[in-house]
């Protein structure tokens, strides 16, 4: 009697979980041949997309897929791989798809999504990322990375291995740790938070997003940020020192080296500081309308 | 133009050049003396051709227009419908700013304005594709950019000439168009932003 109820109660969790498992998700795996630095382009309106480098000449994609989602398709031709989430042309266009998708860790990497949140690592490849609502994380490895988002928050963490960076956002905020090399940088209304191990060139754009930075400056390096109505907050201590121009029309300006701001005009408003620290090698440019700025050249 | 054997500091700005220079010494004597010598010998000047007052004011002030209007065009900002600004003077010799001289002539482009126009037009039908809350998030950064344009505009009908107040007026601008260009970009099937 006892092994009658065994039974039957295993019987009936196998079917539950069966049940369950075909009343919410598909799911989806293929693995096709790949070039060791060739393109893997990605493209899934809803969900998540999770990409790993690893060692293996293959891409391999492993997706969990909504009733609403139609199909994965991944193609692959020369050096180009491509893996689409196709949504029905009629109906729903919010189908979740979370992938998991593997490529060669040297690939170069092209990434859209719309609300879909991307995380990439392990990939040392040039890459390309960019999402309307989701949020973006990536490890950076030497490599050139443009990310892009609208309202999606950006996150970026290097290991201080110089790169030309590109971030633009509207109203996500940016966080980048570790960064180092080129960067270029806009947000309308995101926060920027911004930490670079050494910086060669660094272009700051907010309208109203307020700038936390801080990095070490390289010899000659030059440092650009213009803000409307966003607050400054620099950190840069640099090996061959800068010539520093700090304009504002109706912030405050402080320092950390008591340097006094000086009224633009005897009749209107309008601050400015400038001067040189060290030996003056490279330069930084801080400019908003009615943001404070600070910055400081100490560790 | 400052040498290398120059003494003087290098400009590379219109805002490097000193507000007023003080002569080496006072010139005032020397100046009343001579107008005292030139006012004891009338007779020196023929009588047709004295020239009045009224018109050495009018000449010194055309005069004083014609400098002003080269200063204007050559080392102050250039001023276009909605900002613009180039601003630079290096080794004593007038140049623009490449970048700055690009946003001047888009800003007052017909182009420009146009692809503008068709932006705002496809917006709401851009934003109705987004969900609500990154078309709240959307509108909320167009307002902020909105803002900060009505602001600098502000601010520069009360100082016309600042450069800062100008190059500021054209990244908004420049802000706008990105914005209006991700979100076209962001609602169109099948290619992202």
């Amino acid at each position: 009697m006892r092994s009658v109820y065994r039974v039957s109660t295993a019987l009936i969790v196998l079917l539950s979980s069966g049940v369950a498992a075909a009343a919410t998700d598909k799911s989806f795996e293929r693995t096709v041949a790949a070039q060791p630095k060739g393109v893997v382009d990605i493209s899934n309106v809803s969900g998540s997309i999770e990409v790993s480098g690893w060692d293996r000449q293959e891409v391999a994609v492993r997706a969990e897929l909504d009733e609403d989602v139609e199909r994965v398709d991944v193609t692959s031709a020369g050096d180009h791989t491509i893996i689409k989430v196709v949504l029905p042309q009629h109906g729903s266009r919010h189908g979740d798809a979370r992938l998991h998708v593997q490529i060669p860790k040297g690939s170069e990497l092209d990434v859209s999504a719309v609300s879909a949140d991307l995380t990439a690592t392990g990939v040392l490849g040039v890459q390309h990322l960019s999402t309307v609502s989701g949020d973006l994380s990536s490890e950076l490895a030497g490599a050139d990375v443009e990310a892009k988002s609208v309202s999606g928050d950006i996150k970026l963490k290097g290991h201080g291995e110089p790169a030309r960076l590109r971030i633009t956002s509207v109203s996500g905020d940016v966080h980048l740790e570790h960064g180092a090399g080129d960067l270029e940088t806009s947000s309308v209304s995101g926060s920027l938070v911004i930490s670079l191990d050494t910086a060669h060139s660094v272009r700051v754009r907010s309208t109203s997003g307020d700038l936390r930075f801080e990095g070490r400056l390289a010899r000659d390096a030059t440092f650009e940020v213009t803000s409307v109505s966003g607050d400054l907050n620099v950190r840069a201590p640099a090996a061959g020192g800068f010539v520093y121009e700090i304009t504002t029309f109706s912030g405050d300006i402080s320092n950390c080296f008591g340097a006094k701001a000086q009224r633009e005009s005897e009749y209107g408003p309008g601050s400015k500081l400038s001067g040189s620290r060290g030996d003056g090698a490279g330069h930084v440019r801080l400019k908003t309308m009615s943001g404070d700025i600070s910055l400081c050249d100490r560790d | 133009m400052a040498s290398p054997q120059d003494p003087r500091p290098r400009v590379s700005a219109l805002r490097d050049l000193p507000q007023s220079i003080e002569p080496a010494r006072d010139l005032w004597p020397l100046i009343e003396a001579r107008l005292k010598e030139t006012a004891a010998t009338p007779a020196a000047r023929p009588p047709g051709r004295r020239v009045p007052l009224s018109w050495l004011a009018a000449a010194a002030m055309v005069a004083m227009l014609a400098v002003g209007m080269w200063i204007g065009r050559t080392l102050l900002p250039v001023t276009v419908p909605g900002g613009g600004a180039a601003l630079h003077v290096s080794n004593g010799t007038p140049s623009l700013d490449p970048a700055t001289v690009l946003d001047a002539s888009y800003v007052s482009d017909p182009r420009y304005e146009r692809q503008r126009a068709a932006l705002l037009s496809s917006l709401q039908a851009r934003l109705a594709t987004m969900s609500p809350e990154t078309r709240d998030k959307v509108l909320a950064s167009l307002a902020t950019i909105k803002k900060a344009k009505e602001d600098l505009e502000q601010a520069l009908g009360k100082d016309p000439g600042n450069a800062l107040l100008q190059e500021l007026l054209v990244n908004t601008y420049q802000d706008e168009m990105r914005v209006l260009t991700d979100v076209r970009e962001a609602s169109d099937p099948g290619r992202g932003i």
